[in-house]
């Protein structure tokens, strides 16, 4: 490891980044109002972007200095973070690569190299991205280590496995049994097994040693911001709710792609602290909330800005989301005193690893907790383990909740098969009902 | 036994081995050579199964792909697989999307129409995403009047854990089936497995003998064979290939040799085009055939669990169990090699993304090598478009060496 | 001895081709029709017109090749070939450099790699949906009132474009309505429709690859538009034949005469 690339990044890191940074938040902040449905924006919307570009900028300083790893998001870091890997999270950066609408063209990259256009946006963008070099976020460093788990799908094994195939770099796959009924001891066995053979494999790529303390804690700064943020989501069941789900699906960055450092908690701290505050001075997230709805799926994310002010324009305000929940609903499962046993139980019973009845339940207490009063489900082209199941998941709550909902058919991240004019008429019918339903 | 180590693909390659097979052919056409009928009898599948539950078998509907069968017959249940049933798909798009592999699709059209001959439950094996939400999207939210199973199989490349790991859920599969189906018998379990095992070997020996064009079955005739195995009784249908004819002979040389790679074989009106353009399959990679097939022939089980578990690692590289490319390209390689075939047909799932994402580095190399590639997408509709007679004619055109000069 | 004559015909999912050669390889006669609900009929109309212009009759034609999808349903053929092989023979013929063939008729587009003697030595096709196709932007077309002739207005051709995000052709069409609604430019539209046409083929271009020249045939290279944005794509020239919509049964009349003199020579 060269000592010039060394000092160049931690140069970089201490206050060239920092400075560049003020800057682009300067220019950012002056050409922005609020549009006038919306409450006061969230301060801590700054530095969310400060620390997210922060860690995009610095990554090109990393190469010679620590090792990369691309991570899933739903795989458990924690191990890495103890050989200081840099982490990576692919699926985060398409969906960066979705918010700024160009999903197509990367797809496209991939589809141009025979990739099948069936395939998982986040996949498809993320190998036209590795083909071609090209990121919005400038340039992502190569991995030396791929690390994924099959918790949220077996999509991700198989992007995985392409990109170790052609980049010729080594995968570490942890294998996550689907729960379908209750997690079995065998199961719970079978992770921590998988999670302790590891060990060697990441020593060596990373050059580093493995101490038991420096898991711990790691493990416990994890736990300590996967409840922050989780305390901040259930904030949002205060009337009306501090911030909108369209503000979470920006929060959530870095609880999942910084988890386990302490930038991260350092922030949830911050962001608690401002959420607590308008929750006690009784500020919103939108202007006039009447009417307070639930996400399912995942974000759409080329059409967030236009969904949020279609319905707070209509006064309508999505409190909770299935998606948010995910980095914070297991994590009380992990005791930092039995790791691997906990990580097993943790990671293994993650939503989108998790039969529909546990989706059902859980949505019917967020309903609740949250004072619902409308569902909009998201059925994702991309996503079969989030969207096989919606359409019966839906019919369950609305029959027996009562409770007005909406399917509405798009992608993730590749606009291509987003038909407005389609969604919009949907959305419409949807808020009616949603009137009537109140007004009767 | 073979050592776990062992179990890299494709290091014993000396399983087809010819003098062996030769041997074998000849002991079997002795021993059956008087009860041997000259056309082969396939049973129609909603017959057979009508027939079985008619005298009170114990039928259960099971989902693909991988799943212990020979546990299943030691209960005395008989496994009935859910493909791709024909018919109209109506029930089944209030549930799913339309973006969702039409295996699924017409599997739960096959569940909602509360078929009468399942009497035993359905099976899940754990195959993919899809199939992973449908299994619990019809046991916790859809409901049946049967009890749904679910059976997780290890993924990804495997690792010290993996044969630990799977004899133990083998084994909670079998102490859940007890509490329905009574203690299993260990001595059933045994003679289940012995069964299996000769089906096995005849198989691998069929389809040696199928890139060897040692056969007189059509191309169609070839995969009824193959796919009764997805309905029949393990004996019935060991019966069935003892009765298939391998010749000493090699056949006449068709216009062209393909090998057949993805979930199901192509469907009957495409084969049927293939047999008249004299087109022979002549090795075949397919989830429903050869993926379930072990690998090498191996020995007699002895102890029955530890067999399973030694046959589940045992099966050829498949997409659905997403081991490395690299193995499984080297598996395919040798499956071309062996069938000295002229190209290879990818019979495609639409939405299938185990299969679709293997396929881009397959298709690659393939070409790399200077293989032609022919890529049929299906959604697993009966006949043959125009687009598709299309697609196939300009291939074999190519394969002719282009248009002749 | 009395010269030999060959004839091939194409028929398309939209139109019908006949062209006929000598044995010099020489077109005598070509005749584009449209072909209708009887592909039989237009393939015997298409042939009656050929020979007229040739002055040949019937019986004066050695042998014919059939091609398109419709090449099943000739009758009077002695051979038939796909039109993916005839594309890469007639497109070979024009343009003896052209490496890789792209075809954009009404229903399928396609892709071929050819080799120095015009043998097919790969191809790509587009999957059922007609986003791709000429279909695509007949629908297209006829949303905004024009003629298909219209596509290739120089007004149309330069200038900037809206992009037109659904690659489904269904889709396409409401967003299309909706820009209308918004008054967006007609050669606004008509322009980011090429692009998205182009984006479509695209991808099956680059799986078969840019080897050498590139010729383009079937009735979508008569666009001037497309042809534009299509050169851009590829940085540089296509080889776009004076009648595109005839180099299949050109190659299939081709093919009629190669067969014909295999079966006499031996
Ligand atoms: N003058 C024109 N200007 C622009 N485009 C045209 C013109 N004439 C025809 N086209 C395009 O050509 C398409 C038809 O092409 P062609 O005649 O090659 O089809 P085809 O061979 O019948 O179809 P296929 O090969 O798919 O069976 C039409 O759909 C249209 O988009
Ligand atoms: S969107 Fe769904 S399929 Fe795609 S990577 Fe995420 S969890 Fe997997
Ligand atoms: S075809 Fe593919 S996607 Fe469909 S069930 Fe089978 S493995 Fe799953
Ligand atoms: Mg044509």
């Amino acid at each position: 490891m060269s000592l010039s690339a060394k000092l160049k990044y931690k140069f970089m890191k201490d206050y060239g980044a920092p400075a560049l940074m003020s800057l682009q938040g300067l220019k950012r902040r002056r050409s922005r109002p609020t549009p006038s449905a919306f409450g006061p924006p969230l301060e801590s919307n700054a530095r969310l972007k400060e620390i997210l570009t922060r860690h995009y900028y610095l990554s090109r300083f990393v190469p010679g200095v620590k090792k990369v790893a691309w991570v899933t998001s739903g795989a458990p870091v924690e191990l890495l973070r103890v050989f200081d890997f840099y982490t990576i999270y692919p699926e985060n950066h398409s969906a960066l690569v979705g918010a700024k609408k160009q999903g197509a063209e990367y797809c496209g990259i991939a589809e141009g190299d025979s990739f099948s256009q069936d395939l998982c946006s986040y996949a498809r963008i993320d190998l036209g991205h590795m083909l071609s070099g090209k990121s919005p976020a400038g340039k992502l460093p190569k991995p030396d280590l791929l690390f994924c788990s099959n918790n949220i799908c077996q999509t991700v094994l198989y992007w995985y496995k392409a990109i170790s195939q052609e980049l010729d770099i080594p995968l570490i796959h942890f294998d996550a049994p689907f729960v379908s009924d209750r997690q079995s001891e065998a199961d719970i066995r079978y992770m921590a097994q998988q999670l302790q053979d590891m060990i060697p494999i990441l020593e060596q790529v990373s050059g580093n040693v493995f101490y038991m303390s420096d898991l711990e804690a790691v493990l416990k700064r994890s736990q300590d911001s996967s409840r922050t943020w989780g305390n901040i989501l259930k904030a949002m069941q205060a009337k009306p709710a501090p911030m909108t789900i369209f503000d979470a699906f920006g929060h959530l960055a870095p609880i999942v792609s910084l988890r386990g450092l302490p930038v991260a908690q350092d922030y949830y701290n911050i962001l608690a602290e401002e959420i607590d505050d308008r929750v006690s001075k009784g500020i919103g997230a939108i202007r006039d909330e009447k009417y307070r709805l639930i996400w399912d799926n995942i974000a759409i994310w080329y059409k967030v800005r236009y969904l949020a002010t279609f319905f707070a324009e209509r006064k309508m305000n999505f409190v909770t989301a299935t998606y948010t929940n995910a980095w914070a609903e297991t994590i009380d499962h992990l005791n930092i005193k039995d790791p691997w046993n906990s990580m097993a139980r943790t990671y293994g019973q993650i939503i989108l690893n998790n039969n529909l009845k546990h989706r059902l339940g859980l949505m019917r207490r967020m309903i609740d907790d949250f004072s619902v009063d409308g569902m909009v489900m998201h059925s994702t082209r991309s996503c079969k383990p989030y969207s096989v199941g919606q359409y019966d998941l839906r019919k369950a709550i609305s029959t027996s909740l009562n409770l007005p909902s909406v399917i509405i058919d798009a992608d993730i991240a590749d606009e291509r098969v987003w038909s407005e004019q389609q969604i919009q008429t949907r959305l419409e019918a949807f808020c009616e009902s949603l009137e009537d339903t109140n007004r009767g | 036994m073979y050592p776990f180590d062992a179990i890299v693909y494709l290091q014993r390659d000396d399983h087809y081995k010819r003098s062996d097979l030769e041997q074998r052919a000849q002991i079997d056409a002795m021993s059956i050579n008087d009860t041997k009928d000259k056309v082969l009898k396939i049973p129609d599948r909603s017959d057979y199964l009508r027939d079985q539950r008619r005298s009170g078998q114990e039928i259960m509907g099971v989902l693909p792909a991988l799943y212990p069968r020979e546990l299943l017959w030691a209960f005395n249940i008989l496994p009935a697989e859910i493909w791709d049933p024909p018919g109209e798909i109506l029930l089944a798009n209030v549930h799913l999307q339309a973006s969702i592999c039409p295996i699924v699709k017409r599997g739960l059209e096959f569940i909602l129409k509360s078929p009468e001959i399942i009497n035993s439950g359905y099976l899940f094996p754990h195959t993919c995403d899809s199939l992973q939400n449908l299994g619990t999207q019809v046991k916790d939210l859809i409901g049946v009047p049967v009890p749904v199973y679910t059976f997780y199989n290890p993924k990804g490349e495997f690792n010290k854990a993996s044969k630990r790991y799977y004899s133990e859920i083998l084994f909670n599969l079998q102490k859940t089936l007890e509490k329905s189906h009574g203690l299993l018998s260990q001595n059933q379990l045994k003679a289940a497995c012995e069964l299996g095992h000769k089906i096995d070997i005849r198989r691998q020996m069929l389809h040696a003998a199928l890139m060897e064009d040692r056969f007189d079955l059509s191309n169609r005739e070839y995969f009824q064979l193959i796919r009764a195995a997805e309905y029949m009784q393990g004996q019935d249908y060991l019966d069935l290939l003892n009765h298939v004819e391998i010749n000493e002979q090699i056949g006449v040389a068709p216009r062209a040799r393909l090998l057949v790679t993805g979930i199901l074989p192509p469907g009957d009106d495409i084969l049927n085009f293939l047999d008249e353009s004299r087109v022979r399959i002549v090795s075949e990679d397919l989830l429903s055939g050869s993926r379930r097939i072990p690998i090498v022939e191996m020995d007699q089980p002895d102890d029955p669990m530890e067999y399973l578990v030694e046959r589940f690692f045992l099966l050829p590289p498949c997409s659905t169990k997403a081991g490395g490319l690299d193995k499984r390209l080297q598996y395919l390689k040798k499956l071309i090699a062996k069938s000295r075939c002229h190209g290879v047909l990818f019979n495609t799932v639409k939405f299938c993304e185990p299969e679709l994402f293997d396929q881009h580095f397959l298709i690659k190399s393939m070409k790399v090598m200077g293989l032609p590639v022919l890529n049929l997408e299906t959604e697993l509709q009966p006949g043959l478009s125009g687009q598709e007679k299309t697609r196939i004619e300009a291939f074999l055109e190519m394969l002719d060496e282009g248009v002749p000069v | 001895m009395a010269d030999l004559f060959f004839g091939g015909i194409d028929v398309g999912s939209l139109s019908t081709e006949a062209v006929i050669i000598n044995s010099e390889e020489q077109v005598l006669a070509e005749v584009v029709l449209i072909t209708g609900v009887n592909g039989s009929e237009a393939a015997q109309k298409a042939l009656n017109q050929a020979l007229e212009l040739a002055e040949l009759a019937q019986s004066q034609i050695a042998a014919l090749t059939s091609t398109g999808y419709g090449r099943a349903s000739v009758p009077f053929a002695t051979g038939k070939t796909t039109e993916i092989s005839c594309h890469g023979v007639g497109a070979h013929h024009l343009f003896p450099s052209t490496g890789t063939v792209i075809d954009v008729g009404g229903q399928d587009s396609k892709v071929i790699q050819i080799d120095d003697r015009g043998h097919m030595l790969d191809f790509s096709m587009n999957d059922k949906c007609a986003a791709g196709t000429g279909r695509f932007l007949e629908v297209m077309a006829d949303r905004l009132e024009l003629e298909l002739d219209e596509l290739s207005n120089p007004a149309y051709i330069t200038g900037p474009s809206t992009p037109i995000s659904s690659t489904c052709t269904v889709f396409a069409e409401s967003e299309v309505i909706s820009l209308l609604a918004k008054d967006t430019p007609r050669e606004q539209i008509v322009n980011g429709l090429q692009r998205s046409i182009v984006n479509r083929i695209w991808s099956m271009v680059v799986s078969i690859g840019i080897h050498g020249e590139v010729t383009i045939t079937g009735g979508v290279a008569k666009n001037q538009g497309l042809i534009k944005v299509l050169e851009e794509k590829l940085g540089q020239k296509l080889n776009v034949p004076k009648n595109p919509q005839t180099v299949g049964a050109l190659g299939a009349a081709l093919i009629a005469k190669r067969h014909h003199s295999d079966s006499t020579s031996t």
